[in-house]
């Protein structure tokens, strides 16, 4: 029996208007993606897969269309909602790692779960998790200058999943790393998949980078090619 | 890691702009503050507990013109009227002050002149001495202190309204009134030094009542008009307020310059927190995505911009109240100010003036926060 599917997307269209000419980043799109399945999404710059990824993760709202996640239509929560609903069920990892450079390696990872109610023991707890998993425990005193690329995005992977989401949702994840650190971000990733059961959704220019996901979906024009 | 620590973890990345910015707030509210001290202090007329039965009675013409001295069998007979005494201004330089001397010299009626100071306080066998020796004076206290004044030591003043130097030999020390400096001599001393014009500056009358004082100030006035020396009777502080009246012009200039400089603080710490928050527009952007919600950043940006305002105003309100509290003003401004005294309305006023500009800067940050999207945000370049 195969897994359910933990996003639906029916029909999704995401037009954007700059100026007097409306620009299709998405065009009708319908996608299902099933839980703990590493997808990558491809295509050339432009043809909207992060817009396709921002949607799902909820910081991008469809022109029309439906998108669901965990049985949760996004385009029906609110602002406020969709905050609440990010913080629980999604982690992100961006490309420029995007770490808070005032806060060390541990406060960084710590910093979704302030929105929680845990006590600080709890976190303290959770964090040390995610580090141990990402293998960085020794370096959670770390201000994010005082880590190489690959470790800070270690530490970024750490954040996102912190607060225990199904969906981890990643933008180019590589993008800035050596091959060395970008294999051994991409390890990491797959084994959420594999060992752990997260979805992961992996932006990526790469085919080398597409070929740790379980399944590649490409766009081009705002459309799935395959 | 609290909230309270990621505030102030932002709040002090760039250590230096935090630095400058606090100090600009402190410094102007800091002079704000010492701007509103002076103003009162110019402006305001100090009153003592006795200051509501204190009549002053002067020429009807000017302050300038004596009075004849035959007025005051005339204002004794006037109901309501408790005590009168000569109070005339020598204005005389103190040995050893080259240009200003600090404190005034005032020739009154040794004998119901403290009468009408009810306030000061005097050893009744100084006071007794005093009256007995025509020559003698009683000081202020802060006079004495400041001059090593003792009891028998001479005082000697060079006349400068007056054409008579005078000394004195001090029978007494004075205290307990709201500006302790000031010289009382017998009025016959300063007549007979200058051959006796028959003349005194303004009558000092005491009222019964206070519900007479009123009464009194219209009888009086009554009483010589049409003479050939009409007066201007008025109660004390009817009396002080007409030289604050003086002062209007040195009002609207400090009101203006305290103006300009909240108006200047507002646009430096305006610049400075839309500045460190524009440099912050993807980190907000990635607090955003995972969960912050905008009210949360609104409160981040407020509560950097409260603190930011605040210390500042706990540095400058707070550090001009501790200043003022310590030091002798009196000494230090050469008797031109007596209390310099930070009032609670002042730290008040400045700490709503830094509360108003925490507000104020927080507001185009938040909304510029407001009108940007997660992923408007994350382009940011940083």
């Amino acid at each position: 029996m195969s897994a359910p599917h933990i996003v639906t997307i029916r029909e999704l269209s995401k037009v954007y208007r700059q100026g007097e000419i409306n620009v299709v980043a998405l065009n009708n799109i319908s996608l299902d993606i099933a839980q703990g399945e590493f997808l990558t999404l491809m295509g050339p710059s432009g043809s909207g897969k992060s817009t396709l990824l921002h949607i799902i993760a909820g910081i991008d709202r469809p022109t029309k269309g439906v998108c669901r996640v965990q049985d949760i239509d996004l385009t029906k929560l609110d602002e406020s909602g969709l905050a609440d609903w990010r913080n629980q069920n999604v982690g992100f990892v961006f490309q420029t790692f995007n770490l808070i450079p005032v806060l060390t390696a541990f406060e960084n990872i710590e910093l979704p779960l302030l929105l929680t109610r845990l006590s600080a023991k709890r976190r303290r707890e959770q964090v040390n998790t995610a580090l141990e998993l990402v293998g960085l425990a020794e370096r959670q005193k770390h201000l994010p200058r005082q880590l190489s690329g690959g470790q800070e995005q270690r530490v970024a992977i750490a954040r996102a999943l912190v607060t225990d989401p199904k969906l981890i949702v990643a933008d180019e994840p590589t993008g800035n790393l050596d091959s060395n650190s970008a294999q051994e971000v991409l390890g990491i990733l797959q084994m959420l998949s594999r060992q752990i059961g997260k979805t992961v959704i992996m932006v990526t220019h790469d085919p080398k980078a597409a070929a740790f996901g379980s399944r590649s979906i490409h766009l081009e024009k705002g459309e799935l090619t395959n | 890691m609290t909230t309270v620590g990621f505030i102030a973890r932002n709040a002090l990345r760039n250590k230096r702009r935090f630095i400058l910015s606090v100090s600009s707030v402190a410094v102007s509210l800091f002079l704000l503050v010492t701007l509103q001290v002076a103003l009162r202090e110019l402006t305001n007329p100090i009153n003592d507990e006795g200051s509501t039965l204190r009549i002053i009675v002067r020429n009807k013409v000017s302050l300038a013109q004596p009075l004849p001295a035959r007025q005051l069998p005339t204002i004794e007979r006037i109901p309501g009227v408790a005590a009168v005494t000569p109070f005339s201004y020598y204005g005389g330089l103190y040995k050893g002050d080259e240009k200003f001397t600090s404190f005034a010299q005032f020739a009154v009626d040794p004998v119901r002149s403290f009468d009408l100071l009810s306030d000061a306080k005097v050893a009744p066998e100084q006071l007794k001495a005093w009256a007995a020796d025509r020559t003698s004076a009683i000081v202020g206290r802060k006079t004495a202190e400041r001059y090593g004044l003792k009891i028998g030591d001479r005082m000697q003043f060079t006349g400068q309204i007056y054409p008579c130097d005078l000394e004195f030999k001090v029978a007494g020390v004075y205290e307990g009134t709201a500006d302790d400096r000031n010289v009382f001599f017998h009025q016959k001393y300063l007549d007979e030094s200058l051959g006796d014009p028959g003349t005194v500056g303004t009558w000092w009358v005491k009222a019964s009542s206070v519900e007479e004082a009123t009464l009194i100030t219209d009888r009086i006035n009554k009483a010589f008009a049409n003479t050939s020396a009409e007066v201007r009777a008025e109660t004390e502080r009817a009396f002080q307020l007409g030289f604050v009246s003086m002062w209007a012009n040195i009002k609207i200039l400090i009101g203006g310059i305290s103006m300009v400089v909240v108006f200047a603080l507002l646009l430096v710490t305006v610049s400075t927190m839309s500045m460190a928050i524009r440099e912050r527009f993807r980190e907000l952007a990635v607090l955003k995505a995972i969960g912050f919600r905008r009210r949360d950043l609104f409160a981040f940006i407020l509560a950097e911009s409260f603190g930011l305002a605040t210390l500042g105003a706990l540095l400058g309100a707070g550090g001009a109240w501790l200043l003022y509290g310590s030091i002798d003003m009196q000494q230090l401004s050469n008797g031109m100010f007596l209390m310099f005294e930070v009032t609670p309305q002042m730290l008040a006023l400045a700490f709503s003036i830094a509360a108003v500009l925490g507000l104020l800067s927080a507001a185009a940050p938040m909304l510029g926060v407001a009108r940007t999207s997660v992923v408007q945000g994350l382009k940011t370049l940083d």
